[in-house]
Protein backbone atom coordinates (compact mmCIF):
# COMPACT_ATOMS: atom_id res chain seq x y z
CA UNK A 1 0.00 0.00 0.00
CA UNK A 2 2.72 2.23 -0.99
CA UNK A 3 0.00 4.89 -2.73
CA UNK A 4 -1.21 5.12 1.04
CA UNK A 5 1.29 6.02 2.98
CA UNK A 6 2.49 8.88 0.45
CA UNK A 7 -1.26 10.24 0.88
CA UNK A 8 -1.49 9.91 4.24
CA UNK A 9 1.90 11.55 4.53
CA UNK A 10 0.74 14.88 2.01
CA UNK A 11 -2.62 14.68 4.19
CA UNK A 12 -0.68 15.28 7.47
CA UNK A 13 1.73 18.09 5.98
CA UNK A 14 -1.45 19.66 4.78
CA UNK A 15 -3.14 19.85 7.79
CA UNK A 16 0.20 21.66 9.37
CA UNK A 17 -0.13 24.01 7.13
CA UNK A 18 -3.76 25.21 7.26
CA UNK A 19 -3.31 24.78 11.33
CA UNK A 20 -0.12 27.44 10.38
CA UNK A 21 -2.75 29.45 7.96
CA UNK A 22 -5.05 29.21 10.55
CA UNK A 23 -3.40 30.87 13.16
CA UNK A 24 -1.93 33.05 11.23
CA UNK A 25 -5.53 34.01 10.25
CA UNK A 26 -6.75 34.52 13.52
CA UNK A 27 -4.10 36.94 14.74
CA UNK A 28 -4.04 38.85 11.72
CA UNK A 29 -7.65 39.70 12.57
CA UNK A 30 -7.08 40.69 16.12
CA UNK A 31 -4.40 42.83 14.79
CA UNK A 32 -6.69 44.15 12.33
CA UNK A 33 -9.00 44.90 14.84
CA UNK A 34 -6.38 47.45 16.82
CA UNK A 35 -5.25 49.16 13.30
CA UNK A 36 -8.81 49.98 12.85
CA UNK A 37 -9.11 51.48 16.37
CA UNK A 38 -5.81 53.71 15.56
CA UNK A 39 -7.05 54.74 11.96
CA UNK A 40 -10.71 55.83 13.48
CA UNK A 41 -8.65 57.78 16.39
CA UNK A 42 -6.11 59.24 14.00
CA UNK A 43 -9.80 60.87 12.48
CA UNK A 44 -10.34 64.07 14.99
CA UNK A 45 -6.67 65.48 14.79
CA UNK A 46 -6.97 65.44 10.63
CA UNK A 47 -10.00 66.72 10.54
CA UNK A 48 -9.56 69.66 13.58
CA UNK A 49 -6.25 70.27 11.53
CA UNK A 50 -7.80 70.47 8.12
CA UNK A 51 -10.92 72.66 9.09
CA UNK A 52 -8.39 74.89 10.67
CA UNK A 53 -6.30 75.29 7.71
CA UNK A 54 -8.68 75.89 5.33
CA UNK A 55 -10.39 78.45 7.49
CA UNK A 56 -7.22 80.27 7.91
CA UNK A 57 -5.75 79.40 3.99
CA UNK A 58 -5.88 82.29 1.54
CA UNK A 59 -4.43 82.70 -1.53
CA UNK A 60 -2.78 86.11 -0.89
CA UNK A 61 -1.53 84.30 2.26
CA UNK A 62 -0.43 81.61 -0.10
CA UNK A 63 2.52 82.98 -1.56
CA UNK A 64 4.40 83.82 1.53
CA UNK A 65 4.72 79.89 2.73
CA UNK A 66 7.49 78.18 1.61
CA UNK A 67 5.68 75.36 2.22
CA UNK A 68 2.61 76.08 -0.40
CA UNK A 69 5.38 77.69 -3.16
CA UNK A 70 4.30 75.91 -5.97
CA UNK A 71 7.66 75.04 -8.31
CA UNK A 72 7.14 76.26 -11.97
CA UNK A 73 8.88 72.40 -12.77
CA UNK A 74 9.40 69.50 -10.62
CA UNK A 75 13.77 68.91 -10.99
CA UNK A 76 13.99 67.21 -8.08
CA UNK A 77 11.63 64.71 -6.03
CA UNK A 78 11.43 63.10 -3.08
CA UNK A 79 9.52 59.63 -2.94
CA UNK A 80 8.43 57.40 0.14
CA UNK A 81 7.30 54.31 -0.46
CA UNK A 82 5.80 52.84 2.94
CA UNK A 83 5.32 48.45 2.47
CA UNK A 84 5.17 46.19 5.19
CA UNK A 85 8.23 44.16 6.89
CA UNK A 86 6.43 40.96 6.45
CA UNK A 87 4.90 38.72 3.44
CA UNK A 88 2.24 36.19 3.01
CA UNK A 89 0.06 39.30 2.88
CA UNK A 90 -0.96 37.95 -0.57
CA UNK A 91 -0.62 40.73 -3.47
CA UNK A 92 -0.32 43.74 -0.95
CA UNK A 93 3.17 44.89 -1.22
CA UNK A 94 3.66 43.95 -5.17
CA UNK A 95 0.39 46.39 -5.42
CA UNK A 96 1.99 49.52 -3.45
CA UNK A 97 5.45 48.32 -5.25
CA UNK A 98 4.20 48.52 -8.74
CA UNK A 99 2.29 52.03 -7.62
CA UNK A 100 5.78 53.24 -6.59
CA UNK A 101 7.21 51.77 -10.12
CA UNK A 102 4.47 53.59 -12.21
CA UNK A 103 5.21 57.11 -10.32
CA UNK A 104 8.77 56.51 -10.42
CA UNK A 105 8.12 56.04 -14.06
CA UNK A 106 6.51 58.56 -14.80
CA UNK A 107 8.18 61.32 -12.92
CA UNK A 108 11.54 60.41 -14.64
CA UNK A 109 9.65 60.68 -18.13
CA UNK A 110 8.88 64.43 -16.39
CA UNK A 111 12.51 65.04 -15.81
CA UNK A 112 12.82 64.45 -12.39
CA UNK A 113 15.70 63.51 -10.60
CA UNK A 114 14.31 60.93 -7.73
CA UNK A 115 14.74 60.67 -4.17
CA UNK A 116 14.07 57.43 -3.10
CA UNK A 117 12.98 56.87 0.68
CA UNK A 118 11.37 53.29 2.03
CA UNK A 119 9.68 51.97 4.87
CA UNK A 120 9.67 48.55 4.90
CA UNK A 121 11.49 45.74 4.33
CA UNK A 122 9.46 44.67 1.31
CA UNK A 123 9.81 47.67 -0.40
CA UNK A 124 13.05 48.34 0.34
CA UNK A 125 14.09 44.65 -0.86
CA UNK A 126 12.56 44.74 -4.37
CA UNK A 127 14.25 48.57 -4.71
CA UNK A 128 17.37 47.68 -3.80
CA UNK A 129 16.94 44.47 -6.01
CA UNK A 130 16.48 46.39 -9.00
CA UNK A 131 19.49 48.53 -8.41
CA UNK A 132 17.85 51.58 -7.28
CA UNK A 133 19.71 54.61 -5.31
CA UNK A 134 17.65 54.54 -1.97
CA UNK A 135 18.57 57.95 -0.22
CA UNK A 136 17.34 56.54 3.67
CA UNK A 137 15.10 53.86 4.49
CA UNK A 138 13.48 52.10 8.02
CA UNK A 139 12.35 48.84 8.70
CA UNK A 140 12.19 49.45 12.59
CA UNK A 141 8.66 50.43 12.37
CA UNK A 142 6.42 48.09 14.21
CA UNK A 143 2.36 47.24 13.52
CA UNK A 144 2.34 50.56 16.21
CA UNK A 145 3.62 53.71 14.05
CA UNK A 146 3.93 56.89 16.56
CA UNK A 147 3.66 60.32 15.23
CA UNK A 148 7.15 60.64 16.17
CA UNK A 149 7.62 58.06 13.66
CA UNK A 150 6.11 59.94 11.19
CA UNK A 151 7.70 62.99 12.20
CA UNK A 152 11.22 61.63 11.68
CA UNK A 153 10.27 60.29 8.33
CA UNK A 154 9.19 63.48 6.46
CA UNK A 155 10.56 66.46 8.36
CA UNK A 156 14.53 66.18 6.77
CA UNK A 157 11.89 66.10 3.73
CA UNK A 158 9.87 69.25 4.75
CA UNK A 159 13.45 71.01 5.03
CA UNK A 160 14.94 70.17 2.01
CA UNK A 161 11.70 71.77 0.20
CA UNK A 162 12.08 74.79 2.37
CA UNK A 163 15.12 75.29 1.06
CA UNK A 164 14.30 74.26 -2.61
CA UNK A 165 16.28 70.93 -2.75
CA UNK A 166 13.60 69.60 -3.42
CA UNK A 167 10.46 70.31 -5.62
CA UNK A 168 7.74 68.40 -4.62
CA UNK A 169 7.29 64.88 -2.10
CA UNK A 170 5.33 61.93 -3.21
CA UNK A 171 3.99 59.18 -0.47
CA UNK A 172 2.76 55.80 -1.71
CA UNK A 173 0.98 53.99 0.91
CA UNK A 174 -1.75 51.64 1.31
CA UNK A 175 -5.30 53.76 1.61
CA UNK A 176 -7.32 51.98 3.73
CA UNK A 177 -11.16 51.84 3.00
CA UNK A 178 -12.15 48.91 4.51
CA UNK A 179 -10.02 45.04 5.52
CA UNK A 180 -11.10 44.12 1.84
CA UNK A 181 -10.64 47.79 0.20
CA UNK A 182 -6.84 48.68 0.88
CA UNK A 183 -5.49 50.24 -2.87
CA UNK A 184 -2.60 51.12 -3.23
CA UNK A 185 -2.52 55.15 -3.46
CA UNK A 186 0.24 58.02 -4.44
CA UNK A 187 -0.38 61.07 -2.93
CA UNK A 188 1.52 64.16 -3.21
CA UNK A 189 2.58 65.54 -0.06
CA UNK A 190 4.81 68.69 -0.62
CA UNK A 191 3.50 71.18 -1.85
CA UNK A 192 0.93 71.29 0.54
CA UNK A 193 -3.04 71.16 -1.06
CA UNK A 194 -4.89 73.11 1.24
CA UNK A 195 -7.87 71.21 2.52
CA UNK A 196 -10.93 72.27 0.65
CA UNK A 197 -12.86 75.93 1.12
CA UNK A 198 -15.87 75.56 3.84
CA UNK A 199 -18.37 77.71 2.94
CA UNK A 200 -18.90 80.07 6.25
CA UNK A 201 -15.65 81.52 7.51
CA UNK A 202 -15.62 82.81 11.07
CA UNK A 203 -13.89 85.99 12.43
CA UNK A 204 -11.47 84.48 14.78
CA UNK A 205 -9.70 86.34 17.15
CA UNK A 206 -6.20 84.79 16.19
CA UNK A 207 -3.41 84.88 18.77
CA UNK A 208 -0.94 85.42 17.07
CA UNK A 209 -1.78 85.94 13.88
CA UNK A 210 -3.10 83.94 10.93
CA UNK A 211 0.40 84.09 9.23
CA UNK A 212 1.92 82.42 12.63
CA UNK A 213 -0.67 80.11 13.04
CA UNK A 214 -0.16 78.87 9.46
CA UNK A 215 3.59 78.67 9.55
CA UNK A 216 2.90 76.77 12.46
CA UNK A 217 0.06 74.22 11.79
CA UNK A 218 1.59 73.32 7.75
CA UNK A 219 4.47 71.28 8.98
CA UNK A 220 1.72 69.59 11.73
CA UNK A 221 -0.56 68.91 8.49
CA UNK A 222 2.40 67.50 6.40
CA UNK A 223 3.25 65.22 9.28
CA UNK A 224 -0.03 63.71 10.04
CA UNK A 225 -0.83 63.25 6.62
CA UNK A 226 3.25 61.08 6.90
CA UNK A 227 1.27 59.79 9.66
CA UNK A 228 -2.08 58.57 8.72
CA UNK A 229 -0.57 57.00 5.73
CA UNK A 230 1.73 54.65 7.93
CA UNK A 231 -1.16 53.97 10.66
CA UNK A 232 -3.26 52.99 7.21
CA UNK A 233 -0.74 50.99 5.61
CA UNK A 234 -0.27 49.00 8.82
CA UNK A 235 -4.00 48.13 9.08
CA UNK A 236 -4.04 47.62 5.80
CA UNK A 237 -1.02 45.18 5.84
CA UNK A 238 -3.66 43.23 8.31
CA UNK A 239 -6.61 43.03 6.63
CA UNK A 240 -4.69 42.21 3.48
CA UNK A 241 -3.09 39.50 5.73
CA UNK A 242 -6.12 38.24 6.87
CA UNK A 243 -7.96 37.77 3.11
CA UNK A 244 -4.80 35.72 2.24
CA UNK A 245 -4.68 33.60 5.33
CA UNK A 246 -8.83 32.97 4.78
CA UNK A 247 -8.13 31.92 1.50
CA UNK A 248 -5.22 30.03 2.18
CA UNK A 249 -6.95 27.67 4.70
CA UNK A 250 -10.16 27.45 2.86
CA UNK A 251 -7.89 25.99 -0.33
CA UNK A 252 -5.78 23.89 2.18
CA UNK A 253 -9.50 22.35 3.17
CA UNK A 254 -10.26 21.99 -0.35
CA UNK A 255 -7.26 19.70 -1.03
CA UNK A 256 -7.47 18.06 2.07
CA UNK A 257 -11.06 16.83 0.84
CA UNK A 258 -9.78 15.86 -2.35
CA UNK A 259 -6.42 13.71 -0.90
CA UNK A 260 -8.85 11.96 2.14
CA UNK A 261 -11.18 10.80 -0.92
CA UNK A 262 -8.58 9.30 -3.24
CA UNK A 263 -7.00 7.99 0.20
CA UNK A 264 -10.05 6.33 1.22
CA UNK A 265 -10.52 4.98 -2.31
CA UNK A 266 -7.17 3.54 -2.36
CA UNK A 267 -7.90 1.64 0.87
CA UNK A 268 -11.14 0.01 -0.20
CA UNK A 269 -9.33 -0.79 -3.47
CA UNK A 270 -6.93 -2.67 -1.63
CA UNK A 271 -9.09 -4.39 0.74
CA UNK A 272 -11.18 -5.42 -2.31
CA UNK A 273 -8.91 -6.67 -3.88
CA UNK A 274 -7.09 -8.71 -1.10
CA UNK A 275 -10.91 -10.14 -0.24
CA UNK A 276 -10.57 -11.09 -3.95
CA UNK A 277 -7.60 -12.89 -3.46
CA UNK A 278 -8.92 -14.49 -0.39
CA UNK A 279 -11.67 -15.67 -1.84
CA UNK A 280 -9.61 -16.90 -5.06
CA UNK A 281 -7.48 -18.81 -2.78
CA UNK A 282 -10.00 -20.65 -1.25
CA UNK A 283 -11.84 -21.91 -4.46
CA UNK A 284 -8.56 -22.70 -5.63
CA UNK A 285 -8.34 -24.80 -2.66
CA UNK A 286 -11.48 -26.67 -2.93
CA UNK A 287 -10.38 -27.80 -6.24
CA UNK B 1 -20.59 74.40 30.53
CA UNK B 2 -18.14 74.49 27.54
CA UNK B 3 -17.83 71.31 25.23
CA UNK B 4 -14.21 70.49 25.58
CA UNK B 5 -11.81 67.88 23.50
CA UNK B 6 -8.23 67.33 23.86
CA UNK B 7 -6.97 65.91 20.88
CA UNK B 8 -3.50 64.24 19.35
CA UNK B 9 -2.81 62.77 16.26
CA UNK B 10 -2.83 59.34 18.21
CA UNK B 11 -5.71 59.98 19.75
CA UNK B 12 -8.66 61.72 21.41
CA UNK B 13 -7.52 61.68 25.16
CA UNK B 14 -10.34 63.80 26.46
CA UNK B 15 -14.23 64.58 25.16
CA UNK B 16 -16.27 66.19 27.98
CA UNK B 17 -17.41 69.12 29.75
CA UNK B 18 -15.51 71.65 31.46
CA UNK B 19 -16.81 75.38 33.37
CA UNK B 20 -13.22 76.83 32.60
CA UNK B 21 -10.02 76.14 31.11
CA UNK B 22 -6.36 77.36 31.53
CA UNK B 23 -4.35 76.53 28.49
CA UNK B 24 -0.44 77.67 27.94
CA UNK B 25 -0.73 79.72 24.87
CA UNK B 26 2.47 80.22 23.33
CA UNK B 27 3.03 83.63 24.89
CA UNK B 28 1.39 82.50 28.68
CA UNK B 29 -1.52 81.10 29.77
CA UNK B 30 -5.12 81.64 28.44
CA UNK B 31 -7.80 81.34 30.33
CA UNK B 32 -11.42 80.54 28.65
CA UNK B 33 -14.78 80.64 30.41
CA UNK B 34 -18.47 79.97 28.65
CA UNK B 35 -19.27 82.68 26.34
CA UNK B 36 -15.91 83.53 24.61
CA UNK B 37 -15.26 84.96 21.44
CA UNK B 38 -14.25 82.65 18.96
CA UNK B 39 -10.42 82.62 19.29
CA UNK B 40 -7.59 80.71 17.65
CA UNK B 41 -4.22 80.56 19.88
CA UNK B 42 -1.29 78.75 19.52
CA UNK B 43 0.12 76.46 22.43
CA UNK B 44 3.36 76.55 23.69
CA UNK B 45 4.47 73.92 26.15
CA UNK B 46 2.79 73.57 29.35
CA UNK B 47 0.01 72.18 31.71
CA UNK B 48 -3.70 72.26 30.51
CA UNK B 49 -6.37 72.63 33.55
CA UNK B 50 -10.04 71.76 33.12
CA UNK B 51 -11.68 72.38 35.87
CA UNK B 52 -15.67 71.10 35.71
CA UNK B 53 -18.01 70.18 38.71
CA UNK B 54 -15.56 66.82 38.96
CA UNK B 55 -12.75 68.55 39.57
CA UNK B 56 -9.67 69.59 37.97
CA UNK B 57 -8.11 67.60 34.89
CA UNK B 58 -4.59 67.97 33.77
CA UNK B 59 -2.71 67.55 30.64
CA UNK B 60 0.70 68.39 29.52
CA UNK B 61 0.51 69.41 26.28
CA UNK B 62 3.19 70.54 23.95
CA UNK B 63 2.88 72.46 20.54
CA UNK B 64 -0.43 72.63 18.65
CA UNK B 65 -3.08 74.90 19.07
CA UNK B 66 -6.73 75.84 20.35
CA UNK B 67 -9.53 76.33 19.03
CA UNK B 68 -12.78 78.35 20.91
CA UNK B 69 -15.97 78.37 18.93
CA UNK B 70 -19.60 78.57 20.03
CA UNK B 71 -18.66 77.56 23.51
CA UNK B 72 -16.60 74.37 21.60
CA UNK B 73 -12.89 74.45 22.81
CA UNK B 74 -10.66 72.05 20.66
CA UNK B 75 -7.19 71.28 21.97
CA UNK B 76 -5.17 70.03 19.28
CA UNK B 77 -1.61 69.19 20.02
CA UNK B 78 1.52 67.36 18.67
CA UNK B 79 1.79 65.74 21.99
CA UNK B 80 0.26 65.19 24.96
CA UNK B 81 -0.31 63.14 28.26
CA UNK B 82 -2.78 63.29 30.91
CA UNK B 83 -1.59 64.25 34.30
Amino acid sequence: MAKGRELKGRIKSVEGTRKITRTMEMVATSKLKRAQDRVAAARPYAQSLASVLSDLYSPALAERFPLLRQPAAARRVGVLLITSNRGLAGAFNSNLIKEARLLLSRLEGQGAEIEFHAVGRKGLGYFRYVGRSIATSRTDLTDRPTAANAAELVDGMMQDFVTEKLDAVYVVYAKYNSPLSTPATAARILPVTPPEQQAIKRDYLLFPSAEAILSELLPLYVRNVVYRALVETAAGEQGARRTAMKNATDNAGDMLNILRRTYNRARQAQITQEIAEIVGGAEAQKG
Amino acid sequence: MLKVSVISPEQTLYEGEASSIVAPAYDGEVGILTGHAPMMALLGTGTLRLSGSAGEQRFKVEGGFLQVVDDVVRVVTERAAEL
